[in-house]
């Protein structure tokens, strides 16, 4: 094996050390316990297979595909000898050495991250063992985790009683995983012979109804689910015994998702209409099925699904990146605690004493509440608006976070007007017709299925209202404007009410889910209100996609309703958020389900930001002599 | 809206002007209100002059340590015209390692030792904060920001979030909620009275090595070829690599530098706040960005003075303004977004011009 490919495989099990070893110190092992170190061998197996069918496809000659969101070198680079010799995509023997290369690599690989981490946990053990010195660390790492993954107890390392042959087992066993990737990566190189690209070739063209199964199954499979969770909701259905609860969420979150791609896959036109309709009915009948916990996380991620949509409009269609989006949130939240609150807090009950109301009751009902939530937080919008109108791009970002700042500090220490850190307590329940979830009449819903059908069906009218607007003259303005400001003036936008409106919409359901979101809690305190509302909602809308209202609905099923059915793994919630971000815009930056005006615009070189053309034009080169350097690299795998 | 050019230009020019007067309204009644308050309600509190002295010294010392961290933040901006929002976490890293390398030299018993001891014990935390500091920044710029140099101008800001809550959260689940808390050695803890002013050697210490940071930095950029290679890429990355400029390697460098500021920044922070946890290094990194705004990002004597200034607005201000001091938060972000709508090319205006900003 040529020293380069060697080092390269070491790189690879050094990658794969460095994730392990990241989720050693988070304390991932001590999570899953006895069978940390299968698990851990399988990721690192992971990791030696992606490095690995890199390589393959880099060999036959077809790159990875990038997938449908990711950026897209400009055609003009690729002058040099690039891929010539092997351009075919039929490759149709696989040479033995490359298995023989394939299995060295992978075992080596999975020595190098089996080496260290055995060292990594004989060290800590020995830490562990004689050492003050680094004992913080130590301290959290070594006990549970630690000692999950190599199988003995907290006592035994305290003793540094590591025995030789359990190092060398973690080796082996490590090794052992790179093994089973490389023969996986191997395999699936040699399943791309003639005979089965051929196989896939003819399937594509008799495809028509092979794919119009799929699309059947695809469609009708919400339904199917629906029609499990009403049957899992029956007394004496019982499944997994306790967990049953978890199991119709986690289903009813699937059902919601799968109904969006089975709208996506259902043809234009009546198929569609019929479809959505149904769908709609189906989920229209949740909250009657859920039981009290199901309805309030749905309610929830409903609530969050109408925050999406609004700041959707800001960042997603006017393309002003708004960090401080929970501002609005708070705002309408507190607005409608104002006012419904029976003590709200001292200097709005002065005030309702002077004018002669009594504070105990409560001064308007949801219904009256809001439109004067929606407008205090359109007002609020427009307020913080004016400032940032000359603001671009990551200015903006930094002076709305600052702004959420500002208002999350006020909140906690103006306690004369809001209470500080006391909150506001025993908000009244939205009624309808006089009906109150408390009252009798009301059987049929629990009070947060309630909740969950309200914002099931104000998360439709903001769909609906957004969706208009995108179609809109002023949609097509934001949309001038994110392309290009000084363009969008000349052409005649104005600049000022274009951003101002968007601001004053987003805001204005900002207002509203807040407004919900304090009709669920019942009780709001400041610190719901803190920077990680604008994340998650940032999250969401860039995961599901920017500018998709069914990737917005996507994204908040995944980021906030995943996280209530992984109860046990909560911890790493924003970890996991914070990494998909970073991966989403690497990987995929148009989302899940992306828009199709997006998709347009993240892949088409000529629409990059304003200095790519620079960049690209001075990375050309390196770009070049990269391209240059693979290609003898290929060529040394070959004489290999 | 008619079609007519003439219409359509007006309606444009016109919503110009009435911005333009209205933030100039703004801008008087906020001055009056500020000359207002310190005159009526600071200075009529009537506190001595030895206190305003004293909360000046901190607030130079504080910006020294701001000082540092905006310096990355605007050696990078200079280079790539992103905001490096993790930045701040590279500085809480570097104070997290310096406090385990500081409880690694108390255990060894070196903080009681000779002075001479001490101070090279000290050194040696810093610059392994620092080293660990510079480790997070490369890796940060490796992974999250190299794939995305040629993305529309939010995908990266927004992988740069993700990365800052990512550090910060990694960091709350390895070592913990609870702050951990410096102990200064002995050598270091007292201070200085004159008269009825007192400086803290902790306070001197900081301020001094960040001058001596600053200058070190200033001398890399303006007399090495390491400098000259970095001013060309930030001038014109295109042609400067025409000129055999490895900019890839430019940019790692940066963000190095940047870094290595940063963690010095932290463990002299830890120092001065006595504690580190997974969140101090989120407010911070934003006032430091403030600095950087103040001074004019891109501009680095204007960063350092910048967070001067920031320093010492935050240490009196809230004196001066007779509010709360939990309000001096509110005062540093104020800040930012008044020079933002009133000079967004900072004060001593450079590189940004608004089509950038």
């Amino acid at each position: 094996m040529p020293v380069e490919s060697a080092t390269r495989a070491v790189r690879t099990g050094l990658v794969a050390f460095a994730f392990l070893a990241y989720l050693i110190f988070i304390g991932v092992p001590g999570k899953i316990g006895g069978s940390a170190l299968p698990v851990l061998a399988l990721i690192s197996a992971l990791f030696i297979w992606l490095a690995l069918r890199r390589e393959s496809a880099a060999l036959s000659g077809t790159a990875v595909d990038p997938g449908p969101g990711a950026y897209q070198k400009k055609p003009g680079w690729e002058i040099g000898p690039r891929d010539t010799s092997d351009a075919s995509p039929f490759v149709d023997h696989l040479p033995f050495s490359v298995v023989t290369g394939f299995v060295l690599k992978g075992v080596l690989a999975g020595c190098t991250t089996g080496l260290l981490i055995a060292v990594l946990s004989g060290v800590s053990a020995t830490a562990m063992g004689n050492g003050v010195s680094i004992q913080p660390v130590f301290d959290k790492i070594v006990p549970v985790n630690v000692a999950a993954l190599i199988g003995v107890s907290p006592g035994q390392i305290a003793q540094a009683e590591v025995p030789l042959l359990r190092f060398v087992l973690q080796v082996l066993f490590f090794a052992g995983a790179g093994l089973l990737a490389a023969l996986v990566a191997a395999a699936a190189r040699s399943s791309q012979s003639q005979a089965e690209q051929l196989a896939r070739l003819t399937t594509r063209l008799s495809g028509p109804t092979t794919v119009n199964v799929a699309r059947y199954a695809g469609v009708a499979l919400p339904f199917l689910l629906l029609a499990y969770i009403a049957w899992l909701g029956l007394p004496g259905v019982s499944v997994f015994g306790s967990n049953e609860g978890t199991i119709r969420l986690l289903i009813t979150l699937i059902a919601t998702g799968s109904g969006l791609f089975a709208l996506r896959l259902s043809l234009p036109g009546r198929e569609r209409t019929v479809v959505g309709v149904l769908l709609g009915l189906g989920v229209l009948a949740m909250p009657f099925i859920l039981d009290q916990f199901q309805n309030s996380v749905m309610g929830l991620v409903f609530i969050f699904v109408m925050m999406g949509l609004g700041l959707n409009i800001v960042v997603g269609y006017a393309g002003l990146l708004d960090l401080g989006y929970v501002a609005f949130f708070a705002i309408g939240a507190y607005t409608y605690a104002f006012l419904s609150a029976p003590f709200s807090s001292p200097y709005v009950s002065s005030l309702l004493l002077l004018l002669g109301v009594a504070p105990e009751s409560p001064l308007l009902g949801y219904w009256m509440a809001l439109p004067v939530a929606m407008l205090t937080a359109a007002a609020g919008g427009i307020l913080l608006g004016i400032p940032v109108l000359r603001m671009r791009g990551d200015y903006l970002a930094i002076v709305t976070l600052g702004f959420g700042e500002i208002i999350r500090l006020f909140m906690l220490n103006l306690g004369e007007l809001t209470n500080g850190p006391r909150g506001i307590l025993e908000i009244s329940q939205p009624a309808l017709f006089g009906l109150s979830p408390s009252s009798v009449t009301f059987g049929l819903l629990s009070s947060q299925g309630w909740i969950f059908l309200l914002a099931l069906v104000s998360s439709a009218l903001v769909a609906f209202v957004a969706i208009r607007l995108n179609d809109s003259r002023l949609g097509r303005a934001w949309f001038a404007m994110q392309e290009d400001e000084d363009v969008a003036e000349a052409t005649g936008v104005h600049l000022v009410r274009t951003k101002l409106l968007a601001f004053a919409i987003g805001a204005t359901f900002a207002g509203m889910a807040g407004q919900l979101y304090a009709a669920r809690q019942i009780n709001i305190f400041p610190e719901n209100f803190s920077l990680f509302v604008s994340i998650d909602a940032l999250a969401l809308i860039i995961v599901g996609g920017i500018g998709s209202p069914a990737g917005i609905v996507l994204g908040a099923l995944a980021l906030k309703g995943l996280p209530e059915v992984l109860r046990g793994v909560d911890e790493y919630r924003i970890v996991t958020f914070a990494a998909l971000l970073v991966i989403m815009m690497i990987v995929r930056p148009a989302g899940i389900l992306p828009s199709a005006r997006r998709r347009i615009q993240i892949n088409d070189p000529n629409e990059m930001g304003p200095d790519s053309k620079i960049v690209s034009d001075g990375e050309a080169e390196v770009v070049q002599t990269a391209g240059v350097a693979k290609n003898a690299a290929n060529g040394q795998e070959e004489a290999m | 809206m008619t079609s007519s050019p003439a219409t359509v230009q007006a309606a444009g020019t016109e919503g110009r002007t009435s911005l333009r007067q209205f933030t100039r309204v703004l801008g008087a009644v906020i001055l009056l209100f500020v000359i207002w308050r310190v005159t009526t309600v600071g200075l009529s509190e009537g506190y001595p002059a030895s206190f305003w002295i004293s909360q000046a010294l901190n607030g130079l010392v504080l910006g020294g340590v701001y000082a540092l961290v905006a310096l990355g933040y605007t050696l990078v901006y200079g280079i790539l015209f992103m905001i490096n929002f993790a930045h701040g976490e590279v500085m809480m890293i570097g104070g997290i390692t310096g406090y385990f390398a500081l409880q690694f030299a108390q255990a060894r018993g070196w903080m009681e030792g000779p002075w001479a001891v001490v101070v090279v014990a000290l050194l040696l935390i810093m610059f392994i904060g620092m080293a660990a500091s510079v480790l997070i920044g490369v890796t940060l710029e490796r992974l999250a920001y190299r794939p995305l140099r040629q993305a529309p101008r939010l995908v990266p800001l927004i992988s740069a979030i993700g990365a800052s809550l990512f550090l910060q959260y990694s960091v709350l689940l390895i070592f913990g909620v609870s702050p951990h808390s410096y102990r200064k050695p002995a050598l270091i803890s007292g201070g200085l009275r004159l008269g009825d002013v007192f400086i803290p050697y902790t306070g001197a210490i900081i301020f001094v090595t960040s001058i001596l940071l600053m200058l070190a930095l200033y001398f890399i950029i303006q007399r090495t070829k390491l400098g000259r290679a970095m001013r060309a890429v930030a001038e014109d990355r295109s042609t400067a690599s025409l000129m055999g400029v490895d900019v890839n390697a430019v940019i790692v460098v940066t963000f190095m530098l940047g870094s290595a500021l940063a963690g010095a920044a932290g463990v002299m922070l830890g120092f001065h706040n006595t504690v580190v946890k997974f969140n101090s290094g989120f407010l911070p990194g934003l006032k430091a960005f403030t600095a950087a705004v103040l001074g004019g990002i891109g501009n680095i004597p204007g960063a350092m003075f910048g967070a001067l200034l920031l320093g010492l607005i935050e240490a009196i201000g809230p004196s001066a303004l007779g509010i709360p001091t939990e309000y001096k938060d509110v005062i540093a972000f104020s800040l930012l977004v008044l020079i933002l709508i009133f000079r967004p090319t900072g004060l001593f205006g450079e590189v940004l011009s608004e089509k950038k900003a």
